[in-house]
């Protein structure tokens, strides 16, 4: 009974070693869990990026105050001043695309086109677009291959897809975003701010086209090879756990240009236009062609059409 | 005997049972340590030579280099003289097909039944075309004269649909350049992708996109599914 009694209130030896053993244990698994956090890399993480409204909420001197923060964060980065600008949604006008089945020969200049024009990580690789090779008569997307390696295309007997964001009308990786990081403009392009993502990746989950791609290193883009025309919402550099995807060159598209990789194309398989405009490209390709999308039965409405020319 | 009597009979009582708990906890603590330090190093990003690709190749130029026009009127090439074809044509031609020319060897027709230089060229003054009611046009509009024949695909044309727009979308922010048909099309053998195949640059092999041992229609068992999988530049070079 004694021995129970001291055991209760002072601490042998023997209990306070077996204490101190579990303690100092729970220690250094807790300080194993956060090791990584020792390799964290703050780099360029100011107050000022930390307290950054979102995109939404700021006022036009918020604005201007963050892209001149970002502004010189490129050019410490990559000694380029970038043109960076906040272009916004032209009123009356919401983007389309199409495509022309028929005549993509699956050359993959529209891939590197846009990897220049939007900065995209060249190592790891980020590619927005992906050109599907499937064979013809086949409308089987997930059979289809996106690593052919032909040395000359298009390959006989094959027709080639190109799938990049369908910027949907009813977009799932924006209901699933936590923190409404990814929202639709108006001019119907879904956007990203790379400042507010979080990295969760259930945007890239949610979307049934495989169109978002995440970085998970830090990219890397060739000094020399930066373009520094730039717009808040769409092509200025990205860091490492954030989430990024086609955005119709919003930086060119919003200043009335085409986007990069319809300039590109040698066969002039794209179209691009303004959908509320009925003499636009698009608008008279929905008139006279049959066309179609991608996973129509996932009901997300896409923005961006397949068509294949009647006469081919 | 109540059971509390009886376990501390038995050296088992709670005090006992705890402490027995902490040498157990201790070392498990110890070892999950451990193992989160050692066993589990982060997770390798796979890298890779950076694709580098000419900027040559992303030329935004038409495909086809048209023959060169000076004051509208071709300018070519014949025996490393620069010539207007009416420098030579001041001699009447039948439209009689010439079988064996001794010039021209390069210009080989393959237009389906449009199978006569004279559908096309005004041979009274070769520095024309011809439509075909008999009206003459300059090397310029060319597409007039496609459009005789192709006029539903001349009509898409005109609405952008066909060929290509280079510029801008809206065409009140600034110019619209259309392709002509002969920036695409070589009139004599118009027919496009079987003729002038293009090399494909490369493709996606990193990281999110996906591991090119992977082929279609191959096995669907295998690591492709994890984004994070670790593909090397050897694995690549295996595969060719
Ligand atoms: C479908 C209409 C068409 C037909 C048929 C046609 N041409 Fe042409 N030809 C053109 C056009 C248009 C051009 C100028 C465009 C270009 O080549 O850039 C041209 C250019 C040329 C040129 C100068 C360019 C070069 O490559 O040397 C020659 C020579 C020529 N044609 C010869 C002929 C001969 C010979 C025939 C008959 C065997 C013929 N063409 C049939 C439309 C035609
Ligand atoms: C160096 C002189 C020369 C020049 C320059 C020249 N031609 Fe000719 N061309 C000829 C000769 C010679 C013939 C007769 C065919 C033959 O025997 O080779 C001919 C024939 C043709 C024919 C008829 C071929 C047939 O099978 O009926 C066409 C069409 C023609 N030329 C188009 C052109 C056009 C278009 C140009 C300018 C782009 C041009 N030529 C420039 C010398 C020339
Ligand atoms: C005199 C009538 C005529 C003119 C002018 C003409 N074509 Fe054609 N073209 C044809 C015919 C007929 C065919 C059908 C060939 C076939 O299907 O066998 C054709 C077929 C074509 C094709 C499809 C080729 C294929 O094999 O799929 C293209 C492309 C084409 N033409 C382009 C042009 C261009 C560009 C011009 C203007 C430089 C032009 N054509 C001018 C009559 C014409
Ligand atoms: C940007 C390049 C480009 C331009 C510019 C262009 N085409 Fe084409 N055209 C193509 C391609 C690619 C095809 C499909 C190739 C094939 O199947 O032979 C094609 C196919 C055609 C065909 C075959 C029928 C069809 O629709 O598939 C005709 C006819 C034709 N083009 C006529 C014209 C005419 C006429 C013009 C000028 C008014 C023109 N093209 C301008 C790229 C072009």
């Amino acid at each position: 009974m004694s021995a129970q009694e001291s055991g209760r209130d002072g601490v042998t030896r023997r209990s306070f070693l077996r204490g101190g053993l579990g303690a100092a244990g729970g220690l250094a698994a807790v300080a194993a869990a956060v090791s990584p956090l020792r390799e964290l890399d703050t780099g360029d993480l100011t107050l000022e990026r930390l307290l950054q409204k979102h995109y939404k909420e700021m006022t036009p001197e918020d604005k201007e105050r963050v892209l001149e923060r970002i502004r010189n964060e490129v050019q410490q980065r990559f000694e380029v001043r970038p043109e960076l600008r906040d272009l916004p949604p032209l009123p009356g006008v919401e983007f389309a695309y199409a495509l022309n089945l028929g005549r993509c020969i699956g050359c993959r200049r529209c891939v590197h086109a846009c990897v220049r024009e939007n900065n995209q990580s060249r190592d790891p690789e980020i590619q927005y677009i992906r050109v599907l090779e499937l064979p013809r008569g086949s409308v089987d997307v997930e059979r289809s291959e996106h690593h052919y390696d032909h040395l000359r295309v298009p390959s006989p007997d094959h027709y080639y897809m190109p799938v990049q964001c369908h910027q949907c009308e009813n977009p799932p990786c924006v209901k699933v975003c936590p923190v409404e990081a990814t929202w639709k403009e108006p001019d119907g392009v879904i956007v990203i701010d790379y400042d507010w993502c979080i990295g969760c990746r259930y945007c890239a989950a949610a979307c049934p086209y495989f169109a978002r791609r995440f970085n998970y290193a830090e990219p890397s883009v060739p000094k020399e090879e930066l373009n520094p025309d730039m717009n808040y919402l769409s092509n200025r550099p990205r860091r490492k756990g954030v989430m990024e995807k086609c955005h119709f060159c919003l930086q060119r598209t919003r200043a009335g240009r085409m986007p990069a990789c319809l300039e590109v194309c040698p066969v002039g398989a794209r179209n691009f236009g303004n959908l509320l405009d009925p003499e636009s490209q698009v608008a008279q390709i929905l008139k006279t062609k049959q066309i179609f999308v991608l996973k129509q039965d996932a009901a997300t409405l896409p923005r961006f059409f397949y068509y294949f020319d009647q006469d081919m | 005997m109540n059971s509390e009597e009886r376990s501390s009979a038995a050296g088992t009582g709670p005090r006992a049972r705890a402490s027995a708990w902490g040498i157990l906890v201790g070392p498990a603590f110890l070892g999950l340590a451990a193992w989160l330090h050692l066993g589990n190093p982060p997770a390798e990003i796979p890298r890779q030579e950076p694709m580098r690709v000419d900027t040559r190749r992303l030329t935004t130029e038409p495909r086809r280099k048209p023959s060169e026009l000076h004051d509208g009127r071709p300018l070519i090439f014949v025996n490393s003289f620069l010539r207007h074809c009416s420098e030579c044509h001041n001699f009447p031609l039948s439209e009689v097909q010439i079988r064996n020319r001794q010039q021209h060897g390069h210009i080989v027709l393959e237009h389906g039944i449009n199978d006569a230089c004279h559908n096309c060229h005004d041979l009274s003054n070769m520095d024309q075309l011809i439509l075909r009611g008999g009206r003459s046009i300059p090397y310029a509009d060319v597409p007039e004269l496609c459009r005789t024949c192709h006029g539903p695909t001349f009509q898409d044309w005109q609405r952008g649909i066909h060929g290509r727009v280079n510029g801008y979308w809206d065409a009140t922010r600034g110019e619209q350049h259309h392709l002509r048909c002969v920036e695409c099309h070589d009139p004599h053998r118009p027919r496009h992708p079987a003729m002038d195949p293009l090399v494909p640059l490369p493709g996606p092999n990193t990281l999110r996109m996906g591991d090119p041992r992977w082929r279609a229609g191959e096995s669907h068992e295998g690591p492709e599914e994890d984004p994070l999988r670790r593909v090397t530049v050897q694995s690549r070079e295996e595969d060719r």
